[in-house]
């Protein structure tokens, strides 16, 4: 059997225990962060669109990590790998352009400096993520979760 | 915006997440407590956003599109987040509970600063 295609059954799934807190606090971004990227291309669109095309793709990432971290269908850990993965380099990237150089953010962005707004919670969130993906893709005894 | 009211909503989602927090911490189950709690913070936070959709219509704040989508969600991330807790009754329940709070009390926050820039 190929790598992709170990059961889903033998990990544990993400939204359980703890992970259900993880996936609290994903909505809140991802809700907290679409609502944002809504309000300025619908008001303010001209005057940062760079920064507030980021804002919605940031949106869109944390919608895509809520659901894929919340769901247990076959799709949804992969979409949660990806989702997550793209929100650390997202974060990453924005932060120290941000920090170098703010000329082309004048309206801050969930991920400007390091998501400095938010209590650095945007930098923090995609290790834990990355993290609770990884632990709960191996079965109980800490090895690859293989039948 | 009312500011006794306002903070009142700030004391009593500080309050719920750290008694969240505290039932996570002892590794306690919620039960009905957890519950009639935040249903009161969010009773609380209910009369708090009509008194102050009801100003902000009638005197526009700066950024009032903003204002009343806080408005909102100051309102309604609670009970998604008591639901969702709820859904899976464990120690973390309190835990997301206090993330529910948090997220509130924030938002409770931004919307003061918008209404005190109108000068409210």
């Amino acid at each position: 059997m190929a790598d992709g295609d170990r059961p889903v059954a033998r990990r544990r799934a993400t939204a359980t225990g703890p992970g259900r807190v993880l996936v609290a606090v994903y909505g809140v971004f991802a809700l907290s962060a679409t609502a944002r990227a809504g309000v300025q291309i619908a008001t303010k669109f001209g005057q940062a669109p760079v920064a507030y095309l980021l804002s919605a793709l940031a949106g869109v990432v944390y919608v895509l990590a809520t659901v894929g971290l919340a769901s247990t269908r076959p799709w949804a850990r992969p979409l949660a790998w990806a989702a997550v993965g793209f929100e650390l380099a997202g974060v990453l990237a924005v932060g120290t352009l941000t920090v170098l150089d703010t000329g082309d953010f004048p309206d801050d962005t969930v991920w400007s400096v390091y998501g400095r707004g938010y209590g650095f919670v945007p930098l923090v969130l995609p290790l834990v993520g990355l993290w609770w993906l990884y632990r709960t893709g191996h079965d109980r005894t800490g090895r690859a979760g293989r039948p | 915006m009312i500011e006794t009211l306002a903070l009142a909503t700030l004391v009593a989602c500080g309050v719920l997440a750290a008694f969240g927090l505290v039932l996570a911490a002892l590794g306690r189950v919620p039960g009905r407590e957890l519950r009639v709690a935040t249903i009161a913070v969010v009773a609380l936070l209910a009369v708090q956003a009509a008194i102050a959709a009801v100003r902000a219509l009638g005197a526009p704040v700066p950024e009032q599109s903003t204002f009343l989508i806080y408005l909102a969600v100051s309102v309604c991330v609670l009970p998604v987040a008591l639901n969702f807790g709820y859904a899976e009754p464990t120690r973390w329940t309190g835990a997301v509970v206090a993330a529910g709070a948090v997220a509130t009390l924030v938002a409770v926050l931004r919307l003061q600063g918008l209404w005190a820039a109108g000068g409210g």
